[in-house]
Parts: structure tokens; C-alpha cells; sequence
């Protein structure tokens, strides 16, 4: 009763190569198949024993009703018996066999269902830090062209369903193929015309799965989709909350939503109703089974040629029969459905990871600069048109270069290049004169740190989330970044000081404190080159003048590569690059590019308003990140 | 979970119940029919009896199999219509949420609540629906029918079931907690994975991949480990049904059969008797089995509750007072206004002082934070200012209901959000009767028209979610006309005409003028182009009014507007 299965909020899909993808699942199990021989071992003898037992019980009914007869007919023919003559030696010696092997059966569903647990769980694991450790190899480019919640949704939903089907369906599979055959083969000893009548009855009840199923199955898909598109809905209406309401739309939009609301409910219902349907069809099924059994079974008791146990046996097989069928039947869709979780799960695993290239320049010997472009040529998607077609650059050290455009130019890519993130497709760039894609990227990545908008934080304490930048940084050199940036300023006032938990929302600390602690990060690095990504976001006044405060310390004396929103920023650079659609316009000192009045001089005529400090929100034409 | 109960419908909840009733008699008097077939027909050779009562079994069978399609419709459309209520309560109550009640709860949240919280509870109230009503009943039905055949045997009873549910009891209590950890274990497995994801860049900078894996590792194997040892726990729950069902089924027979042989019992309730001690420890079981869905259903009710109580920062006067308004009379006013976001140390707006009149054009400049959007939200009243007063022709906005106070106003917000649908759809948003001329004319004014009339099908040009198929300079464009449709009286253009080029920024506010004689209109904006040719301007900084006057006032001696105009106009005058 407790088993009813519901497919409803999982991603209906069918798997593409269902076999090839059992095969894998199996073989990533192989390392437990003595656990799943044992699943098997141990499934297949609780079933077995529960077929059996029917029968020992009729035959101790049998032999009650055996000795109630003879006991009547004595009577008839008129001896005075206070007691029908049961054979209750013969009982108790059933009862002890039947005993033995329910203390047998119970032990074995219990070893069975524990070791059913550690294999789903152990193999789920795996595949969970393997998808982990895939994403570790896996290039950038990955993760800028699949969305979080697509990866989230492989690893958390995909997984969920994998662990679920592993954990309740391949005991509960394995159960019912063998329940299926023991019960049949049980059946047929003890009487076969009646058996007959058990398959009638099953097969009603397969009829009634092969009607509500599918239609259970297609009103489901169709639920699936109407939630999605009523969260696409209502995503977007929450989201233009402001527009909604300035516009008096409120009772327009709760009443396009009701509509949307109301089809998920006619296709909910229905799904509901259908597969909870299931259960009394099979049962109604049943029922016919235990009267075409009692029926069939009464005559031939009178007529002496059915015993009566083996009646009473027969509808308990009646039961233990329609069971498995009823399985199998949710098991199949079920089955899929996680097939094709497999499915995606491999798919990200099969990925191409980041490869090792050998660039094949000669390494410059004695060069004065720190970073060079040499003739870079950069596109993101080979197919497409390079981006950057012949970019150069020396940078010397301890020099400041500017990184200027309009949103969507192409700043962050030049960070992505430095980094490695991405790989030039043409030209080199050379690190102390060395091409960094002989470097490896870790060992490359050592002299660098970056200080972007997007405050990454994870979910732990202040002091953590500032040692991050360094691993093995003893507490005083802890304390001091986090004194330069103007962290402990604020977190001194902090109930919990450095052990507050930033939490996911971030809300117990401001923008601008977390943009503090992501410069304290970076500090604690102590890089040779910095990559700092300005703050355009609104802060209060107090914190931006701090924020700048601490990336001055921290750019002091050091190779920077600064996206820059502030005129006074850009007018302290060595070097402006000033890029547009992908690829850099000009180059130069801010005084030659407003000689040269190029793209330069236009942006800067068009947007620098402010005294110093103003820096522009987001629209087309602005110096912002991309 | 009680006030979710309370929203179910009497009526229906009363045919569901019955039906529940049928089907649970239905399904022991089977077993109880089935006895007497071998007590009377069978044991006394009474082949009639015997069709007579199969006959009735039959009927029987079809009447529970009746009774449960009936039900298991009232269940479905029960559960899954309370939680369609439960989403149009929710989306009444968020609709008209002020920005603060919004920034409070975060739009993420506010999404999961309404979706996926409400199905939750449609799926546990489906079962517990039917199941909790039709196990008890069952449990009851079974007992007494074995009572009143047998009170000897029914002793049986009383030694098995208080076994079980203390082994259940025992199981639950063990595991309960373990759920809840393993819950909350879940919560922090993802959230890790999505740190790594939407980190990438951060840890690959940092080189942490190692520490990041040994950081998802430990969370892995630790929800692995609790998920292992509740399953131990839970896996007890089957043995123990086999055991005690099984040893119930052998103690009927070894009782019933001495019962039997001394004519205390009949042979058929041996069956019967075996059907109702399944019936009973199922029972059990199912009840069991559904108390453990319970306490995830009662998060997603409080949760969903949660937004439900939530009081609202701004609510309409009881009595609401509309202006006496004629065209061209439209007036406002700002009177000391102090206005702080909820919670913050700082005031956002200090003492701001202005008033304008139709025909009249201001225009807002100020840098990044210096308070000109949150002077625009205090006008719609999508925040209440602290202190002071703004009012429409004297009167206060605040006696006015907030849909009337919207009418009057168009406002053309900073990020030109656009809705998915048309452009038609898009541009009708804030008065749905407008004519398709209308439609071009605000488009010619908005200097959208030549791009909207090369689209294919024009006007019926489809519109992505946020507008995502056109640029920021369209959607902007597009965002004005929808707001020169709505015939308010006060229009407002925040930053709104940021992605536009000099040309169509000068040739935008030309074609403003003359339709705009009798409203007002409002500019906030960054580049001293768009505001020069305003009546009047307002310079803010940081909260406060730094200077007010028209550009040459201005120019001559606002410190503030003199820097921001130089630093954009390299020589040449306007």
C-alpha cells in the first residue's frame, strides 16, 4: 500500500541508448558485485519462501478442516466426541517448519535491503565525486555555455532519481521477477486448474495497467511541462514586480497566472487520479480472482476433490500474484526515467577535458617584460570569426594597465586569457618571456590573483573565506591583509566577529564588505600580477572610499591589470586598452588616446560626468564589465 | 498543516469520506462473505448457498472498486485543488507587495514558495487524504468484525499489535532525526556543488581545485554515511511486518484449530481471521509509513504561510481621495522629504524640497547612489517616506489608493524591463483600449518607429523574456512608448534614455515636447545633453538637494553641476 509509486515532478525523457547505458551503470556497480550477488542471493530466498508459505498454511488448514469433517462425520453416525480429532502433531510440525523459515525470510529481507542501501548509496556517491572531479578537468568554456541549474539539475535531480531508483526499485525488481516465478511454480504444484484462475485474474489486471499506465504516464509529462512553464511565468512576472505594479497590472497578471494555474491543475488532477487508480483496479482484479478461487474451490471441496487449505492457499497466491505484476508495471516507467538521468549524468562525464598544448615558441631570453601579446588572435568558438585578430602588448613590471570599453567589448576577455582560462588561437602570450601554455596552468596560475565584481564567497566563516586566498597562511598574516583591506574595520562590530558565516544570501554583510574581503583575498595571495574588476555596484559612500583605499594598497608596487570604471584610475595608467566587440580598439596613455580622438576620446566625451569618482550604471555605452 | 485542512471543502470532503467508508467495507466484507461460503456452503455441502453468495461477493467487489474510483477522484481534486488555491492566495498577496516586502523575502524564494512548496503539499495531501482516513478505518472494521466472530481469538490482537507499533515507534524515533539530518545534509551537498560551479573562475584563480574536492568529498561521504545508517534503521520496518504477520497467521491457525475441534469457532473464520490480521498490520504500516511524509509537507506549509501573514508595509486609506483634476492643473510637490530604506543606518533622501506644474519639465542629475531612483519610487510610492510630505494637486499621495496614484503616473523604469509576448502586448501594458495608431504615434515619439516597422510583423513581433531579442537601446525605446501610451499626467523616465545616441536622445526629447503641454514630465539622467534644456533641475549628492534651477542658473553657480558639465563637454557649448 505504502509503495505507490509517483513519477510526477521528474524529467520525463526516454533514454537515447538504454542498454549501453545499463551496461555502464553496471560496470560503475561492479565493484560491488558481491553486494549485488548477495542482493540477488538474498532477494530471490525471500521470495522463494514467501511463495512457499501459503501453501504450509492451507496444509495446516487442511488438516483442521480434515478433522472437523471426520469429527461431524462420527457425530452423524452418532459417537459422542466432545472433541473433533485434529491432528495437532502435524500442525505444530508445520508450525515449526513455518517458523524456521519466516525467521530465515526475515533475516534475509532485512541483509537484503541493508546491502541494497550501501550498493545505491556507495555507487551514487561515486558517481558524485566523479562528476565533481570531472568538473575539476573540464575547460571554462564548459561552464560559460551550460548554465548552473543545468549542471545543478545533473547533479542534484539526475542523482536523486539514481540513488531513489537504485535504492527501492532493483531490491523491488529483483523481488518481483522472483516472487513472480517462485509463486508460479508454487501454484502449479499444488493445483492447476485453480492456478488457471490465477492468471485470469493477473491478467485483468495487466489489462487495467495497460489501460490507466500510459494515460497516467501522458497526464504526468503533461503536468511536468505546465509546472515549468508556470514557473517560467511567474518568474517573470515576479521579476518585473515594479513594472506590474506602477502599471496597476496586479489583478491582470494574478489572473494570467490563475489561468496558467488552472490548466496545471487539469492536468494534475487527472495524473493524480490516474495513477492512484492503479491500486483499486488491481485489487478489484483480485477480488474476482478470490471469487472465480472460492467458487471453483467450494465445489470442489464438496465434491471431495479440492482439499480446503489448498482454497485458502489459492487466495493468498491470488494476492502474492497480482503483486508483482502491479510492480514491474511502475517499475518500467521508472526505470526509464532514471536511464535517461544515467544518461545525462554520463553525458557531462564524457566531456572533453582541458588538454596539455605544447606551443611550440621559443622562449625570449632576457626579455624586459613581465606579460607580452604577441599577434593574438582569439575567438571563443573556432566555427565562428576571431574576435581579436592581432593584439599586442608589453606590459613591464610593476606597470598599471587600464581595460576600458562599453558593456559586452570584451574586457573579461583578456582576464580569461591571462588566467588560461581560454587558450589564444593564434599569436602567443609570453610570461617573463616564456609562452604560459608551456606553463602549466596551475603553476602559471600561482602569479597571479584577481579581484572581480562578482564577490565570490562560499558559504563559511570570514577568516576562511580571506585564508582561501593562500594556502598555509599563518593567522598573523591573516589578520594584517584583513587590517589593509579594511576588513577588521567592520568586523570587529560583528557579534561573531571573523567567525560569522556568510551565508548564501549573503545578507548579513554588505556588497561592498564582501568586495573587502575578496580584496583581503587576494592580498593574502601576494601575487607578482593582480587583475582587479572596479566596483560599479552601488555601495555606500563610506565603503567605496575604503574599497578604493584598500585596492591602492594592494596594487602598490605591483603588475596589474585594472578593468576600470573611475577617470582617475584610467588617468594613473601606464597603459589603456580600449576594447570594442571583442577586440582592442586603441592602445596608449590616456593623454595620447585623447589626442589621437579615436573611439577613445568619444566614450570618454560621452560619459565621464563626475568631478572624479562617478562611474556609470549599467547601460549600452559605459565603461562596465562584461 | 490544521489551516490547510481548513481550506478543504466540506461538502466534497464529505462524499469523499463516504466513499472511503465503502470501499473499506467493502474491502473486509470480502473476506467476512468468503468465510461464510466455506462455513455454510462449503462445510455443509450447500452448492445454492455458495452461488447465492458469490453472486454477492461479485457485487460486493464491484460496489468497493465503485466506491474507490469515486474516491480516488475526490482525493485528486481535492489536493490538487487546494493547492491551486494555496497559488492564487499567493499570487494575490505578492502582487500587491511593496518593493520592501519583495527585497525582504527575494524573488528566488518568492518563485520556490509558489511552485514547488505547493506541490509538495498537493502530493502529501493526496495520500494522507485517502490513506489516513481509509487505514484507520480499516484497522477499526477489522477488529471488530474479528471481535464479533471470535472474542477468544481476537486475543491475538491485543499481544501483536501493541508489538508492532512499538517496533515502529522504536524505528521512527531512531530515524526521524536522521531524515532531518540527512535534509539538511542534502542542502548543504548542492550547495557546495553550486559554490564549485559558480566559482569556477575564483578557485581555478586561487588554484583550490583540490581543496574544493576535498571540501565536496567530506560532504559527500558524510550524506553517504547518514543515508547508509537511516536505511539500516529503516530497513527493520519489513522484517518485523513479515515476522508478526506471519506469526499472527500461524497462532490463528494453532488457537482457531483448537477452537475449532471443540465447536467454539467455524473453519471459514480461520480465513477470515488471517484476511483481517493482514488488514490490521498493513494498516499500521501504511499510517506509519505516511507520519514520516508528514513533517517535509509541514515546512512547505509554514513556508508558504510565511509569505501568507506577511503584513504589508503599505496599504491603501481607508477612505481614498481622488484629485479634483482637470488636464493642464496637474501639480506636485516634494515638502521636506526624508526617506531611509527599511533597516538602514543612513537616510537615502534628506530633506528634499521642489515642486513643479504641468507644462513643466524637471530633470534629476546626480551621480551613482546620490538618490535620484529612490526619489522616483517615493512618487509611485513603492516606498513611504519617513518624514515630510509629497503631494499631487495638495493632495497627500498617501490618502490616495495606490492603483489611482499609478494612474496618474507613467513611469519608464531604468532597466526598460519588457515582458514576453509582442510589442503590441508590451506597449498596450498600461491601457489596454489604445488603437494601433496610438501605438505608432508613441512609437514615432519614442523614436522606435522605424525599427519596429522593419520587423516582419511589426506590431505582432514577438518579445523575449526581458526583452532579450533587442538591443538595450530598443528596449529602452520600447519602454517609453509603453509609457507615453498609459495618458498619465506625470510622466517619469528613469535613466531612461541612458543607451541612446546623442541624436536620438536630442530628437526623443524634441518630439516629447509638444505632446506633454499639459503634464508633467520627469528626466532622471547622467549626460548634461538631456538635462539642459529642462525648466528645471535638480542636482543630488548623496542624498542631498545640492543645487535647483534651470542650466544657466546652474552653470553660473552650482559648484557640483559645473564639474559634471565640464568633465562632459570638451569646449564646445550646447
Amino acid at each position: 500500500m505504502a509503495k505507490e509509486e509517483s513519477t510526477g515532478y521528474l524529467r520525463a525523457q526516454k533514454p537515447s541508448d538504454f542498454w549501453g547505458t545499463v551496461k555502464r551503470l553496471l560496470v560503475y556497480m561492479a565493484k560491488r558485485s558481491w553486494a549485488l550477488f548477495a542482493v540477488v542471493f538474498f532477494a530471490s530466498g525471500s521470495a522463494i519462501i514467501s511463495a512457499a508459505k501459503p501453501g504450509l498454511l492451507g496444509r495446516a488448514t487442511t488438516i483442521i478442516f480434515d478433522g472437523f469433517l471426520e469429527g461431524t462425520a462420527l457425530r452423524e453416525a452418532g459417537e459422542q466426541i466432545d472433541v473433533h480429532p485434529i491432528d495437532f502433531g502435524a500442525i505444530a510440525q508445520i508450525a515449526r517448519i513455518f517458523i524456521v523459515l519466516l525467521v530465515v525470510q526475515a533475516i534475509f529481507n532485512y541483509v537484503q535491503n541493508y546491502l541494497t542501501a550501501i550498493v545505491a548509496q556507495r555507487t551514487v556517491y561515486e558517481l558524485r565525486r566523479d562528476l565533481k572531479e570531472k568538473l575539476g578537468n573540464l575547460p571554462i568554456q564548459y561552464f560559460d555555455t551550460h548554465s548552473v541549474g543545468d549542471v545543478m539539475s545533473r547533479a542534484v535531480n539526475d542523482m536523486e532519481q539514481i540513488a531513489n531508483t537504485l535504492q527501492r526499485s532493483l531490491a523491488e525488481f529483483i523481488m518481483a521477477v522472483m516472487t513472480f516465478i517462485a509463486v508460479l511454480i508454487a501454484m502449479l504444484t499444488v493445483d492447476v486448474t485453480m492456478s488457471f484462475i490465477v492468471f485470469a485474474s493477473a491478467g485483468l489486471s495487466a489489462a487495467f495497467i495497460a489501460f490507466i499506465a500510459p494515460r497516467s504516464q501522458r497526464k504526468f509529462a503533461e503536468q511536468q511541462r505546465l509546472v515549468g512553464k508556470l514557473n517560467d511565468q511567474v518568474e517573470e512576472v515576479y521579476s518585473g514586480h515594479t513594472v506590474v505594479r506602477t502599471y496597476n497590472r496586479e489583478l491582470a497578471e494574478v489572473e494570467t497566472l490563475e489561468e496558467e494555474s488552472n490548466r496545471l491543475y487539469d492536468a494534475s488532477w487527472k495524473a493524480q487520479f490516474y495513477s492512484n487508480l492503479m491500486m483499486p483496479a488491481v485489487n478489484f482484479a483480485r477480488d474476482l480472482g478470490v471469487f472465480g478461487i472460492t467458487l471453483y474451490g467450494g465445489f470442489g471441496v464438496i465434491n471431495g476433490t479440492v482439499p480446503l487449505g489448498n482454497v485458502q492457499a489459492f487466495i493468498q497466491f491470488v494476492n502474492r500474484f497480482s503483486q508483482p505484476v502491479r510492480q514491474v508495471a511502475n517499475l518500467a516507467n521508472n526505470i526509464q526515467i532514471t536511464i535517461a538521468a544515467v544518461e545525462r549524468v554520463f553525458e557531462t562525464l564524457d566531456q572533453p577535458e582541458m588538454e596539455e598544448i605544447v606551443s611550440n615558441v621559443e622562449e625570449k631570453e632576457n626579455t624586459p617584460y613581465i606579460i607580452e601579446f604577441e599577434h593574438v588572435e582569439f575567438g571563443y568558438n573556432s566555427s565562428e570569426e576571431l574576435l581579436m585578430t592581432d593584439f599586442n602588448l608589453q606590459v613591464e613590471a610593476g606597470e598599471m594597465v587600464a581595460i576600458v570599453g562599453p558593456t559586452g567589448a570584451g574586457k573579461s576577455t583578456l582576464i580569461n586569457l591571462l588566467e588560461r582560462f581560454y587558450d589564444v588561437s593564434g599569436g602567443s602570450i609570453r610570461y617573463n618571456g616564456k609562452d604560459i601554455r608551456d606553463m602549466d596552468r596551475r603553476e602559471l596560475r600561482k602569479h597571479f590573483s584577481m579581484v572581480l565584481q562578482d564577490t565570490w564567497l562560499f558559504n563559511g566563516t570570514i577568516w576562511d573565506n580571506i585564508a582561501y586566498g593562500y594556502e598555509g597562511a599563518s593567522d598573523e598574516e591573516i589578520l594584517e591583509v584583513a587590517k589593509a583591506a579594511y576588513v577588521d574595520d567592520f568586523v570587529r562590530r560583528l557579534p561573531k566577529g571573523y567567525d560569522t558565516i556568510l551565508n548564501e544570501e549573503g545578507t548579513n554583510i554588505s556588497q561592498g564588505q564582501k568586495q573587502l574581503i575578496t580584496i583581503a583575498r587576494a592580498f593574502l595571495a601576494d601575487p607578482e600580477i593582480l587583475i582587479l574588476d572596479e566596483a560599479t555596484s552601488s555601495v555606500d559612500t563610506r565603503t567605496e572610499v575604503q574599497i578604493q583605499k584598500a585596492m591602492e594598497v594592494v596594487l602598490e608596487g605591483r603588475t596589474s591589470f585594472v578593468v576600470a570604471h573611475r577617470l582617475s584610475t584610467i588617468r594613473d595608467a601606464d597603459k589603456i586598452i580600449v576594447m570594442d566587440e571583442g577586440d582592442v580598439m586603441e592602445t596608449g596613455t590616456h593623454d595620447e588616446l585623447l589626442e589621437a580622438d579615436g573611439f577613445y576620446a568619444v566614450l570618454h566625451n560621452a560619459q565621464f560626468m563626475g568631478a572624479e569618482d562617478l562611474d556609470i550604471e549599467d547601460s549600452d555605452y559605459t565603461f562596465g564589465t562584461t | 498543516m490544521k489551516r490547510v485542512i481548513k481550506l478543504l471543502d466540506t461538502k466534497r470532503m464529505f462524499w469523499l469520506v463516504l466513499f472511503i467508508v465503502i470501499q473499506t467495507v467493502a474491502l473486509l466484507a470480502i473476506p467476512t462473505v468468503s468465510a461464510n461460503i466455506v462455513d455454510y456452503g462449503v462445510a455443509l455441502g450447500d452448492i445454492d448457498y455458495i452461488i447465492r453468495f458469490g453472486g454477492v461477493m461479485i457485487l460486493i467487489a464491484l460496489i468497493g472498486f465503485g466506491a474507490a474510483i469515486a474516491n480516488v477522484y475526490f482525493a485528486a481534486t481535492e489536493s490538487q485543488g487546494v493547492g491551486t488555491s494555496l497559488r492564487k492566495k499567493l499570487f494575490d498577496k505578492i502582487m500587491f507587495f511593496s518593493s520592501e516586502e519583495i527585497n525582504e523575502f527575494g524573488t528566488s524564494t518568492l518563485i520556490t514558495r509558489t511552485t514547488s512548496d505547493v506541490l509538495q503539499v498537493q502530493q502529501v495531501l493526496m495520500f494522507s487524504l485517502r490513506l489516513l482516513i481509509l487505514n484507520p478505518l480499516r484497522i477499526l472494521i477489522a477488529a471488530v468484525l474479528a471481535f464479533t466472530r471470535n472474542p477468544r481469538l481476537s486475543l491475538i490482537f491485543i499481544v501483536i499489535i501493541p508489538i508492532l507499533i512499538l517496533f515502529i515507534a522504536i524505528v521512527l524515533r531512531k530515524v526521524t532525526p536522521l531524515f532531518r539530518s540527512l535534509q539538511v545534509k542534502t542542502d548543504e551537498l548542492n550547495r557546495v556543488f553550486r559554490e564549485g560551479l559558480t566559482g569556477i573562475r575564483v578557485i581555478r584563480a586561487f588554484n583550490r581545485e583540490d581543496y574544493e574536492e576535498a571540501r565536496f568529498d567530506e560532504v559527500n561521504e558524510d550524506y553517504k554515511d547518514t543515508s547508509i545508517l537511516s536505511r539500516m534503521y529503516m530497513a527493520t520496518l519489513n522484517p518485523i511486518m513479515i515476522l508478526l504477520a506471519s506469526a499472527t497467521s500461524i497462532m490463528i491457525i494453532w488457537f482457531g484449530g483448537q477452537l475449532v475441534s471443540m465447536d467454539q469457532m467455524q473453519v471459514g473464520n480461520l480465513i477470515a481471521f488471517t484476511s483481517y490480521s493482514i488488514n490490521i498490520l498493513m494498516g499500521i504500516m501504511s499510517i506509519a509509513v505516511i507520519i514520516t511524509m508528514l513533517p517535509r509537507a509541514q515546512v512547505a506549509v509554514e513556508r508558504i504561510y510565511e509569505i501568507l501573514d506577511a503584513e504589508e508595509s503599505i496599504v491603501d486609506p481607508e477612505e481614498p481621495i481622488e484629485i479634483a483634476k482637470d488636464a493642464g492643473e496637474v501639480t506636485l510637490e516634494f515638502e521636506d522629504v526624508c526617506f531611509r530604506y527599511p533597516g538602514a543606518e543612513k537616510l537615502a533622501l534628506k530633506d528634499i524640497s521642489f515642486s513643479m506644474k504641468a507644462g513643466e519639465k524637471l530633470a534629476i542629475i546626480g551621480g551613482t547612489g546620490a538618490g535620484k531612483s529612490s526619489l522616483v519610487q517615493l512618487i509611485l510610492r513603492l516606498y513611504d517616506i519617513e518624514s515630510g510630505s509629497i503631494k499631487i494637486n495638495g493632495v497627500d499621495i498617501r490618502e490616495m489608493s495606490q492603483s489611482y496614484l499609478r494612474r496618474l503616473i507613467g513611469f519608464a523604469t531604468q532597466d526598460a524591463l519588457l515582458f514576453s509576448g509582442t510589442i503590441r502586448e508590451n506597449l498596450t501594458y498600461g491601457n489596454a483600449n489604445a488603437s494601433d495608431d496610438e501605438l505608432w504615434e508613441a512609437l514615432e515619439i519614442a523614436q522606435g518607429y522605424d525599427f519596429v516597422s522593419n520587423l516582419p510583423n511589426q506590431l505582432d513581433s514577438r518579445v523575449e523574456q526581458g526583452g532579450s531579442n533587442f538591443s538595450g537601446g530598443q528596449r529602452q525605446r520600447l519602454s517609453i512608448a509603453r509609457t507615453l501610451v498609459t495618458e498619465a499626467d506625470i510622466l517619469v523616465f528613469d535613466d531612461s534614455f541612458s543607451a541612446l545616441d546623442f541624436q536620438t536622445d536630442a530628437r526623443l526629447r524634441a518630439a516629447l515636447g509638444p505632446v506633454t503641454t499639459d503634464k508633467l514630465v520627469m528626466i532622471i539622467a547622467q549626460r548634461i545633453n538631456t538635462v539642459a534644456d529642462a525648466d528645471q533641475i535638480l542636482v543630488l549628492d548623496n542624498g542631498r538637494l545640492v543645487g535647483q534651477g534651470n542650466h544657466e542658473e546652474l552653470k553660473e553657480n552650482n559648484e557640483v553641476y559645473r564639474e559634471i558639465m565640464e568633465s562632459q563637454m570638451k569646449g564646445d557649448d550646447i
